[in-house]
């Protein structure tokens, strides 16, 4: 309650002191009207005088936090100037979107943002943004180097919204040695859940007196992860063509393929084959890394970290994500996060340093230092021709996987991903549906039936609010 | 005249926070979490469900068992330290030391013991032959492990708190009393522990609103999970408001409306109740 009213209190006061500020300086800044979403042209900054300073809002940490202060570093050095990036880190993706929504009541949003993929929707529907294929058209950017499997997440009637800058698919992470101490051959990886399932019940060790030393499998219980899995079986998981031919009005992931999913990881739980670390995806990757689980599903964010972890104790292996069952078509949905430039209350010279910034970062040498420095996929295609990426792929053949992943299947769109303003949302409730069928208090079908119709209230009154 | 610089403050951040909560209690919000349209009780009666009721019976729960044990527990640590037995002080300052944590750090350092693969609770239990148990993945345990958490960081200001009450009672009042040849456990019941009642009343008091209050060790430890085992009133406040991407803040409001009449309801009932068994001298 104190906590509440403490930050209550504090906003109150951001308000004030932002009110007083605007009515100080008159709306010197701001652009009124529509013009406020154009894209301007390279002109607005030749003609500037002195440096235009941009805040740049991300979620990055550790060794990508570094990775983002050289890039925003090497691009400050270049732009002779004109242009000042500021890098702040806001928090975790949700919390960045949190403060972002507290930014557009204060009227003081940052310049550039990185979002998470399921921010999308609300994104476009925030109407602060200037669109990125406006920026493109005015250019005639080059927009085809852009991984198409990508940029149809962050496209809507095929115009891009915002520029993907970091992005991950998921993996099947291996225990080599687990494999080989079962007599398994770890050049052949399962390929779907079913493979998996049998696998797991060879993988699954116990010491002599009956305590499990060794899992067959484990994975957080992630609703990214399930995602990945519906997608993989040409499913979507929203209405509305995953939310792409009109908003979305409820989500689909109480039907079959995520009710077999829910069966499927509870019944491996139940048996004794995998081990339930929870939500957090720290603790699931501990035990990974602590070599208690044989099989893993994680994103290719965390690759680096494993090998890393692993050396001297066992080998990390990854194939490509499985596939719900045998007869599945799909592949998984490239996510991660974009940039997404600020309209609303910046200048054109604001707008256009966002952009020059944006270019900067998804040019190929840029990506190239970003995929090597990071783990995430390049969003240029041509980053895999710069040679310090090739070295580096040279070392740490595992990378390969998830670039291979990621050209082996044409855009579609259950692989698209949904768009749904309440995505954060949506996320959370299929974890409640997994969590419940996992641990038992629920059977799957009704777990994910209740977790389905739980987030219905949200998306209604979301779509009461935009439409 | 010397009361308005109280008022002020007080208006600016009591009563200014709580008007504010309620009318965003009774309106709508846009996407941004500006409050919209005036909705009257529609987030009160969004509260008449089973969800809702197992949040108040886990906070209730929580409380219960997070503040009995804390204050029962330092009660009969501080009764035992009074034994004149060597290394005393030592062992005081040992059992006071939680106090010097922060939440966050202490939470942290259980978020550590609890986890299920590198934990020391589990590697514990391993060493006699015991197969892992899963602290706070399993909904049956999540919510005693929490509780057993906030007992450990509360323990200390309890001890510190009763032991200065200790120190307090007058030598002769314990003299007299010994010479009538009272020792042992009915020197505890008859003389100490009424006369430690004021410390004892105050503590319950103050634990209680503090344990309705509590947030961090739920958030570092289980956010609330597995499968709403552990959401409280406050932790579900803050989903409803902050968390994935919600900004729910009407809903929110409504919540943090009734967690006040509740700890209000809570804290008159004690003065009723218990406050008349309290001994003051």
């Amino acid at each position: 309650m104190t906590r509440l009213r403490l930050r209550r209190t504090m906003a109150a006061f951001v308000a004030l002191v932002a009110v007083a500020a605007m009515g100080g300086c008159g709306g010197s800044g701001s652009d009124a009207g529509g013009d406020a979403l154009d894209a301007p042209g390279a002109e607005v900054l030749e003609k500037a005088t002195g440096k235009t300073t941009i805040e740049f809002w991300h979620s990055m940490k550790g060794p990508n936090a570094q990775a983002v202060d050289q890039l925003v570093a090497d691009f400050n050095a270049q732009s002779g100037g004109k242009v000042e990036v500021k890098a702040v880190f806001q928090g975790s993706y949700d919390e960045t979107i949190a403060k972002y929504k507290a930014s557009v009541q204060q009227k003081s949003t940052p310049a550039l943002v990185q979002i998470y993929d399921i921010g999308t929707r609300f994104m476009v529907d925030s109407k602060q943004v200037v669109p990125v294929h406006k920026f493109v058209e005015k250019d005639a950017f080059n927009a085809a180097d852009i991984e198409p499997n990508i940029a149809s997440y962050y496209s809507i009637d095929g115009k891009l919204w915002s520029m993907p800058f970091n992005s991950s698919t998921p993996l099947l992470y291996l225990n080599k040695e687990a494999f080989e101490r079962a007599g398994l051959d770890p050049t052949k990886p399962p390929r779907n859940l079913t493979e998996i399932g049998e696998l797991a019940k060879k993988l699954t060790v116990k010491d002599a007196s009956g305590k499990t030393v060794q899992y067959g499998f484990g994975a957080a219980i992630y609703g990214w992860l399930l995602e990945q899995l519906l997608a993989t079986d040409g499913k979507e998981y929203c209405d509305h063509g995953n939310g792409r031919t009109g908003l979305a009005s409820k989500v689909q992931f109480d039907q079959e393929t995520a009710v077999g999913v829910a069966q499927w990881w509870t019944d491996l739980v139940k048996g004794g084959y995998a081990t339930n670390t929870g939500r957090k995806t720290d603790d699931a990757q501990a035990a990974f890394k602590a070599g208690t689980v044989a099989m893993h599903l994680e994103s290719t964010s965390v690759l680096r970290g494993y090998v890393d972890a692993a050396k001297g104790k066992f080998t990390v292996l990854t194939a490509p994500y499985p596939k719900v069952g045998s007869s599945s078509a799909g592949g998984p949905i490239i996510g991660g996060a974009s940039l997404w430039i600020g309209g609303v209350g910046h200048s054109a010279q604001e707008k256009r340093a966002a952009w020059e910034f944006v270019k900067f970062a998804s040019s190929p040498a840029a990506q190239a230092k970003w995929h090597t420095g990071t783990g995430y996929v390049p969003i240029n295609a041509k980053a895999l021709e710069e040679q310090i990426d090739k070295d580096w792929m040279a070392k740490f053949p595992q990378f390969r996987t998830a670039v291979d992943q990621l050209h082996a299947l044409p855009p579609s769109v259950a692989s698209a991903g949904c768009l749904l303003g309440v995505m954060p949302q949506a996320r959370k409730a299929s974890e409640d549906g997994l969590e419940a069928a996992i641990v038992g208090s629920k059977p799957a079908e009704q777990a994910m039936k209740d977790a389905a119709a739980s987030v219905q209230g949200a998306i209604d009154s979301y779509n009461k609010s935009v439409g | 005249m010397l009361l308005l610089p109280s008022v002020v403050v007080f208006a600016l951040f009591v009563f200014w926070p709580l008007g504010r909560t309620l009318y965003l209690s009774v309106h709508g919000n846009d996407i941004f979490g500006a409050p919209s349209a005036y909705v009257g009780a529609d987030h009160y009666r969004e509260m008449l469900s089973a969800d809702f009721g197992r949040v108040l019976a886990t906070t209730a729960l929580f409380t219960l068992f997070s503040v009995l044990p804390a204050v029962a527990g330092a009660l009969v640590v501080v009764l035992l330290l009074e034994a004149r037995i060597r290394g005393v002080r030592v062992l005081r300052t040992a059992f006071a030391l939680p106090f010097a944590f922060s939440v966050a750090t202490a939470s942290v350092i259980f978020a550590v013991i609890y986890n299920p693969a590198i934990g020391v609770a589990n590697g514990l239990l391993g060493a006699f032959g015991i197969d892992r148990v899963n602290w706070l993945t399993d909904p049956s345990i999540a919510l005693p492990a929490v509780c057993a958490a906030t007992v450990w960081m509360n323990f200390g200001y309890n001890i510190l708190v009763l032991s200065a009450g200790v120190a307090a009672i007058p030598p002769e009042v314990v003299e007299a009393a010994r010479l009538d040849g009272a020792t042992g456990w009915r020197l505890a019941s008859r003389i100490t522990v009424p006369l430690l009642s004021p410390q004892l009343f105050f503590l319950v008091v103050v634990s209680t609103i503090h344990a309705l209050q509590s947030f961090g060790q739920i958030h570092i430890l289980t956010k609330g999970g597995p499968d709403q085992a552990t959401t409280t009133l406050v932790y579900s406040i803050y989903e409803k408001a902050f968390a994935f991407g919600s900004a729910d803040f009407g809903a929110a409001s409504a919540q943090a409306v009734v967690l006040l009449v509740i700890m209000l309801a809570c804290t008159a009932v004690q003065f009723g109740i218990l406050e008349r068994r309290v001994h003051y001298r």
